[in-house]
Parts: C-alpha cells; structure tokens; sequence
C-alpha cells in the first residue's frame, strides 16, 4: 500500500481556508480545513497504488514551489512562513527597511509603517507601469520601453520628484 | 554595504510581477524599462521615508508610523493610494494580532516544557491543552473582534 503525503501550506485573508483535493482516480474528494495562520499541514491518506495521483499533487506543488521561487523569497513556502505576509505585500518588508534605514534622519520605523511604504510602492509600480504604457500605445508599440518611462515621468506631475534621479 | 541607497535594489523578479499584473497580456516589458521601474521604486521609497520622517519629526517623535506615511503620501499627492492603503493596514494589522498570539503561546509553552521536562503525566496534559489553544484562539480572535466592532 502506498501512502502520499504532501505538504500543503495556503495563506488567504479569511479566517479559514479550503483546500480540496481531487482524486479523480478514486472519485474520492477530500476538504481540511485550515486556520488562520496556521498555514502547514501535513496530509497523510492511504492511497492504492496508482501512477496519477503523485503526478497530480507533485504538479500543484510544483507550480507553488514555481510561484514561490518567483518571488525569490521562501516567505510563502513551508511552515516556517508563519504568515507574516499573508499575500498583503510582495515587496520583502526586510529589503525595504533596509532602504528606509540609509537615511541618516531615520531611526526607527514601526512595523505598520514599512508595511504601508511597502504596498505603496506596489502601487506605485503598478502605477507608472500603466501610465507608460500609454505612451507605448502612442507609439503603436507592445513592449514598454525606456523612453516611454521618460515621457510617463516628464509629463505626470506625481513623478516629478524621479527626474533626473535613474540612469 | 550599498555605496548609495539606490544600489539596494528590491528584487527583480517580484517588481516584475508586480508590472506584468498590472498590464494587459501581450504586453512586453524591455530589460531597460523593468530596470528603470525598479530604480524608480526605491526612490519612491526613499522619497516617501524622507517625507514621512519629517512629519515624525513635526509630532517630536523618533519612530516613524503608520499615520506618517498617510500623511506623505497625501503631501506627495498621490492621494488615490490612501484608501487601498488603510484597507491593507487594516487586513496586515488584524494578521498582527494573530501572530501575537501564537507566539505568546509559544512562549508559555516553553516555559511548561522546561517545567514538566521530569514529569511525564504532564506531557499529555499538554497534548489536550494544545487542543484547547487552539479553540481559544479562535475563540480570542472572535472576541477581539466583537470588541473592536
């Protein structure tokens, strides 16, 4: 008899969440329930031996480990990512502060306040990505490029603290 | 340790992520333009540290926080991103509190670890207080909640 155990660590929002595994071999559907912050549980059912199954759970885990190597943080993976980001913000909370701290006027920050710099930052990125992107449109062109960046910072008064500070 | 603050880039691949969500699909980034980006959010960052930092340094104090780097925002006149921005302190301060918890707990739990190392009748106490923690917990968070509302 074999046994598959897989690892299975999912973080959402909301106080609970649900993860269903499929076993269409066996037309067996399994739910756990998983509490906030407690993210990893590690399942272990007694399955007959078939080829699909690992298959199935071993790509899954792949495209998470794929997603958290993207993220080139081990924040999302395993146990031991005690939640700390919860999906809130991409940006590496560390990496950011580590930034905040290289101006001489700051000593401390809280927390709270790197998180929001964080996600503000997020926005921003997803903010002047759109906005050049216009400009590329302009130029009937699918790939944004430097200049369109250029334009985006010239003509949109927020960005006018990034003139002259990129390469 | 960086030459210049701006040498302490964020990580390329998550800013490039963040930029691909936030554009269509069909839509190519150039290496130059992602390198550009990344530069231009750590000096964001920088720029919305210095302006926070001088609102910690208007209330006379020494820690930056939360309500800072609203009001910087709004000084920088990117006022669109207030509202999401609360909403994501509140989930991110709720997650905090969580965390707290089981940590506390994990402490107490050492601390009764050490205590009962000799003892082993209290080893399965453990196991059904672990049980029990669990429901507390939820039941704690739950009343957290009822007070905050």
């Amino acid at each position: 008899m074999l046994l598959w155990t897989g690892t299975c660590s999912l973080k959402t929002p909301g106080d609970a969440s649900v993860v269903r595994f499929f076993f269409w071999k066996l037309n067996v559907c399994v739910e756990y329930l998983f509490f906030k912050n407690e993210m990893a549980a590690t399942v272990a059912t007694p399955v007959t031996p078939t080829e699909h199954d690992p298959d199935r759970c071993g790509s899954e885990e792949e495209s998470r480990g794929a997603e958290a190597e993207e993220s080139g943080q081990p924040q999302q993976t395993g146990p031991g990512a005690a939640g700390s980001h919860s999906r809130l913000s991409k940006l590496p909370l560390a990496r950011i502060k580590a930034l905040m701290k290289t101006d001489p006027d700051v000593s401390l920050a809280s927390q709270e306040s790197v998180f929001i710099i964080a996600k503000a930052t997020e926005l921003f990125v997803e903010m002047i990505a759109k906005d050049a992107l216009v400009y590329a449109q302009q130029g009937k062109r699918k790939t944004l490029q430097r200049k369109d960046l250029d334009n985006a910072i010239e003509a949109i008064d927020e960005f006018a603290f990034l003139e002259g500070t990129l390469d | 340790m960086a030459e210049r603050p701006e040498d302490l880039n964020l990580p390329n691949a998550v800013i490039t992520r963040i930029i691909k969500e936030a554009l269509p699909d069909g839509v190519n980034v150039s290496k130059e333009a992602r390198r550009a980006i990344s530069q231009a959010a750590s000096v964001f960052v920088l720029y919305a540290t210095s302006c926070a930092n001088n609102f910690a340094m208007k209330a006379k104090r020494k820690t930056l926080n939360a309500g800072d780097v609203l009001a910087a925002m709004e000084e920088m006149e990117f006022e669109r991103f207030l509202e999401p921005l609360r909403e994501a302190l509140e989930v991110y301060k709720k997650g905090q509190k969580g965390k707290k918890e089981v940590s506390e707990q994990k402490r107490k739990d050492k601390e009764k670890k050490v205590d009962s190392e000799n003892d082993k009748s209290r080893e399965e106490e453990d196991e059904e207080e672990d049980e029990e923690r669990m429901e507390e917990e939820a039941e704690g968070e739950a009343e957290e909640e009822e007070v905050e509302n």
